[in-house]
């Protein structure tokens, strides 16, 4: 180890003053290194390919890690999706109701308000509460988690804990809401 | 060795003239993986890790989970240390990134027990009965095993400008100066190191990541649409201004939630959202 | 050690019997039996080496199932456009599908509160505010619906599904629109037809 040390300082030391020579004998390997059989020699490339190309073709072959199925369940995201869910059902309904009305004339269908009273009425009480809770469920969550939704658009409530305790109050509160519209 | 390590550099090309045969490093060997602690001690405290594997050597095969047992008395108390101890004693062919082990360089973020984090400042939950389950950051490409592409994020990360764009010079001619309270806005931004935890976590992220610039990205744009020194805030905005860039944010806020170093993005896009509508 | 290529071929040999008794598809088989499947050599040793060890070294590699499924939205395979130090391309400046349309949604989202509660307080709302909330009602859903189309349904992914769908939204919000007019010209109004089913 030792004369390696002295060998390599003594170098280092011949570069600084004469860069060109040691540069001449690094870029010719000198017979004894061929002698040790260690030289590596580098062709210019090992294949003709792009290696761009080859870059570009592993990419094609990689998987996707895997996500909403293995994101820990939080009230965050969990709450988000439920939001737009909600959304989708409540405007969903009121899209497909809205278009049924439209063409009721010509399908013979009656959707008027008098004959959609008429068949609620109809309904044992179970049923009636059970739709009835069902309707405004998503639309207590939608509405109220809409309200949080704004205020975090004011740049209001966005900590953390703020975060977690609006999503649980807005769970909480709709869900008593709805059942109490339910039996309204 | 050390001035062997220092010289080396200079002498790249030229190693061998130095270096008698007998110095030769060989070939790293991948030896058979093991999956269980070797020695564990005498009462051992015995984990399940659950570790996301594929190999793009044989990239027709499926991503695996391949399970391993460590003995926590040996190991350290965070989860880069036992993703290290994996590698080095039981799976040498468990590839990961890692730097800093301190939670700086943002290297070793991945999904630990389904929250985005870094390793190195995730702690072994030490409830031996549960196992944890380490996966890549989700929804991303992955180029081996815990190892994710992050090209297009760094791409993102320039079409922003993460630099000080500004035109006239002090009157002074010395550096451009702010006030505490200018400096103040800066605070929560500009500690953010790239780690991507966030965008990976962001649902719209996932569906759209080739045009929504994600959380961490636009945390970045914030801090220099925040920055008083800058004098192309009005540019910065029409690059944001259309649907995709920003506007995919729905304030889901798992990147909040999720960012290891306490940051909140969710606020900085919130903020964006302010200054673009105002 | 010397023991392993004699005890290997045991091992072996115990996973075909199982499988001669067992009809079930080889990933519902225990893992000791999958993990036979793989022939690790490394593994089986691990699994002899010990009594203490031979039943926690087994289950090493199961099949991964949440990638093996049905993808939620599987996105394309990966390409890189440019070089890795070109930004990504900056979008068109349109704040009409940005900041304006984002303020536009915030105040529809405002305006709707009163006009979501007022009901609860006075029963129904009159005709005017009856038509109003419900132009609101069809501007928030056509948004909602539209973010929707535009999150899930990337346009370079699956064209001809997000024409399809925008197409269909838009027909749609048209027949909603026109259906609600019909309803609040020749009918009660939405609001006072809610009130009455939720009472009969």
């Amino acid at each position: 180890m030792f004369s390696q040390k002295v060998a390599q300082q003594s170098l280092r030391r011949l570069a600084v003053q004469q860069p060109n020579l040691v540069q001449s004998m690094v870029m010719r390997a000198s017979p004894a290194t061929m002698a040790l059989g260690n030289v590596q020699k580098r062709h210019t490339s090992s294949n003709s390919e792009d290696p761009t190309q080859i870059l570009a073709k592993q990419r094609l072959n990689r998987p996707v890690s895997p996500h909403l199925t293995i994101y820990k369940p939080q009230i965050g995201w969990i709450g988000s999706s439920l939001h737009r869910i909600s959304g989708v059902a409540l405007s969903g309904t009121l899209y497909l109701w809205a278009t049924a009305y439209l063409a009721s004339p010509a399908l013979g269908w009656h959707l008027e308000s008098a004959s959609m009273v008429a068949a609620m009425g109809a309904l044992p009480l179970a049923a009636k509460v059970f739709l009835k809770t069902t309707l405004a469920l998503p639309f207590t969550y939608h509405a109220m988690n809409g309200v949080r939704h704004l205020t975090w658009d004011l740049g209001r409530g966005l900590t953390n804990s703020a975060i977690i305790k609006s999503g649980w109050t807005v769970v909480g509160l709709s869900v008593t809401s709805a059942i109490a519209l339910a039996f309204l | 060795m050390a001035s062997l390590r220092t010289t080396s550099r200079l002498f790249a090309a030229s190693r061998p003239l130095f270096r008698p045969a007998a110095f030769a490093r060989s070939y790293a060997t991948v030896e058979a993986t093991q999956n269980v602690e070797p020695n564990p001690s005498e009462n051992p405290k015995m984990k399940t890790f659950k570790v996301y594997r594929w190999n793009p050597d044989t990239p027709a095969e499926k991503p695996t989970m391949q399970s391993y047992q460590l003995d926590l008395n040996k190991t350290g108390p965070m989860m880069l240390d036992a993703l290290i101890r994996i590698k080095n004693e039981l799976d040498p062919t468990l590839t990961f990134r890692r730097s800093c082990r301190e939670g700086i360089c943002g290297s070793c973020a991945m999904n630990i027990d389904g929250v985005n984090t870094l390793a190195c400042l995730c702690r072994i939950p030490t409830d031996e009965a549960s196992e944890s389950r380490i996966y890549p950051l989700p929804h991303t490409y992955v180029v081996k095993d815990l190892v994710p592409d992050l090209t297009l994020f760094y791409k993102q990360y320039k079409s922003i400008k993460p630099y000080l764009q500004r035109d006239t010079p002090t009157e002074d001619g010395l550096e451009y100066r702010q006030s505490p309270e200018d400096r103040k806005k800066l605070d929560g931004l500009y500690e953010c190191i790239l780690c991507a935890c966030c965008s990976t976590s962001c649902p719209s992220y996932w569906w759209n990541s080739e045009e929504y610039l994600g959380p961490a990205i636009l945390l970045q744009s914030y801090r220099w649409l925040a920055d008083s020194r800058d004098e192309r805030t009005a540019e910065r905005k029409a690059a944001l201004d259309n649907n995709m860039s920003v506007y995919r944010c729905h304030t889901i806020l798992n990147c909040t939630r999720t960012c290891p170093k306490g940051l909140n993005p969710g606020r900085a896009i919130a903020e964006t959202k302010k200054m673009l509508a105002a | 050690m010397d023991d392993i290529p004699s005890r290997t071929p045991e091992v072996v040999t115990n996973f075909i019997r199982v499988r001669e008794v067992d009809p079930r598809p080889l990933h519902l088989l225990s893992n000791s039996v999958t993990m036979a499947s793989f022939a690790r050599p490394s593994l089986l040793r691990i699994a002899t080496r010990s009594p203490l060890r031979q039943n926690v070294g087994v289950s090493q590699a199961v099949a991964f199932h949440a990638s093996a499924r049905k993808q939620i939205l599987p996105p394309l395979p990966q390409t890189i456009e440019g070089t890795m130090n070109d930004p990504v391309p900056v979008p068109e400046t349109k704040p009409s599908q940005g900041s304006y349309h984002w303020t536009f949604e915030r105040a529809v989202c405002v305006g709707l509160i009163p006009l979501s509660v007022a009901p609860f307080a006075a029963g129904s709302l009159n005709p005017v505010m009856d038509a109003v909330l419900c132009t609101l009602l069809v501007a928030h859903s056509h948004i909602g619906f539209e973010a929707a189309i535009v999150d899930y349904f990337r346009p370079k992914r699956v064209p001809k599904t997000y024409a399809f769908c925008q197409w269909l939204l838009r027909a749609f919000t048209l027949t909603t629109a026109v259906g609600l007019y019909e309803f609040e010209t020749n009918d009660v109004g939405v609001t006072e037809a809610l009130r009455r089913i939720w009472n009969a």
